[in-house]
């Protein structure tokens, strides 16, 4: 298992990727939008100075720097912002905010390994393998809590879903 | 998976997460100029304090040695120079010895008059 530093494409790829997914992931510990970016920001400046060899997933790396550096911001006092639409993390295709900011606020409410697995599974991209093998579980596992956290979203989004 | 489950995963495609601002272009020149400038002031005051150190070193040399010839002249017998303690003992127990020291010191460190050229012999001329 090899370790490395990533090159500065390399980092604007991953950033490209995963970057609106993290941002997400970030805006469900810090509420406000724009400290969930310079907590995205923050990790990947860091990995772009070079200054951090990854290891072999740089994916995993990056979820586990963005949860740390947004529980360090919670710790440090960052001030929540109202949930709001100018502060929604999520844009719905066919404009409905309101379900936006429902399907926002029903990720922050669930448990956090369930959290990450929808959002690594949805909106970065990754198959439930690879959601395992970033988080460091059974394959097993992972799928069940993707199903779990689907099953409460959808319980959550079911009022938006009708409109 | 079942049916349910895929089909709220395409309702959850319908939600895409806002593309958060760029990251700054020049990341890594960026954090490398503070580095190199702090480097480049390092050694220009490292050169600088010792140019300056020696310099002042240098003219305190020239200073002294004008003014202290004589001592100069005797610092190069050192290990001839004695203590008074030593000099004290010598006048008690051997007068001639203290003698003949005293005579080899004022030739090592009085000018030298016997010489055609010497500064009195000139001076007595005039």
């Amino acid at each position: 298992m090899g370790e490395h530093r990533l090159g500065a494409e390399e980092v604007r790829g991953l950033y490209d990727g995963h970057g609106p997914a993290l941002v997400a992931y970030a805006s469900t510990f810090v509420t406000d939008r724009a400290a969930a970016e310079d907590v995205v920001h923050q990790v990947f400046l860091r990995l772009l100075s070079k200054e951090v060899v990854i290891p072999d997933m740089p994916v995993a790396y990056v979820y586990r720097a963005v949860r740390n550096a947004a529980l360090n911001a919670r710790r440090s006092g960052w001030r929540d912002a109202p949930l709001d639409p100018e502060n929604c993390v999520f844009e719905h295709r066919g404009g409905n905010r309101e379900a936006a900011l429902a399907l926002q606020k029903a990720l922050a409410e669930l448990p956090e390994e369930q959290r990450e697995a929808v959002i690594m599974r949805m909106w970065s991209g990754l198959t439930l393998e690879e959601v395992a093998a970033v988080s460091g579980v059974p394959l097993n596992t992972a799928a069940s809590r993707y199903r779990y956290a689907l099953e409460k979203l959808r319980g959550k989004l079911q009022p938006y879903r009708r409109k | 998976m079942d049916s349910h489950d895929e089909e709220f995963e395409q309702y959850l495609g319908e939600f895409d997460p806002r593309r958060p601002r760029a990251l700054p272009a020049a990341v890594g020149s960026r954090r490398v100029w503070p580095q190199r400038l702090a480097a480049a002031a390092a050694i220009t005051i490292a050169m600088g304090t010792s140019l300056w150190m020696f310099h002042g070193k240098s003219s305190n040399e020239r200073n002294s040695s004008a003014a202290n010839s004589n001592a100069a002249a005797d610092s190069t017998t050192t290990g001839r120079r004695m203590s008074l303690a030593a000099l004290t003992q010598m006048a008690l127990h051997d007068p001639a010895q203290l003698d003949a020291e005293l005579a080899e010191a004022s030739r090592r460190m009085l000018p030298d008059f016997r010489r055609s050229d010497s500064t009195l012999r000139v001076l007595a001329k005039e």
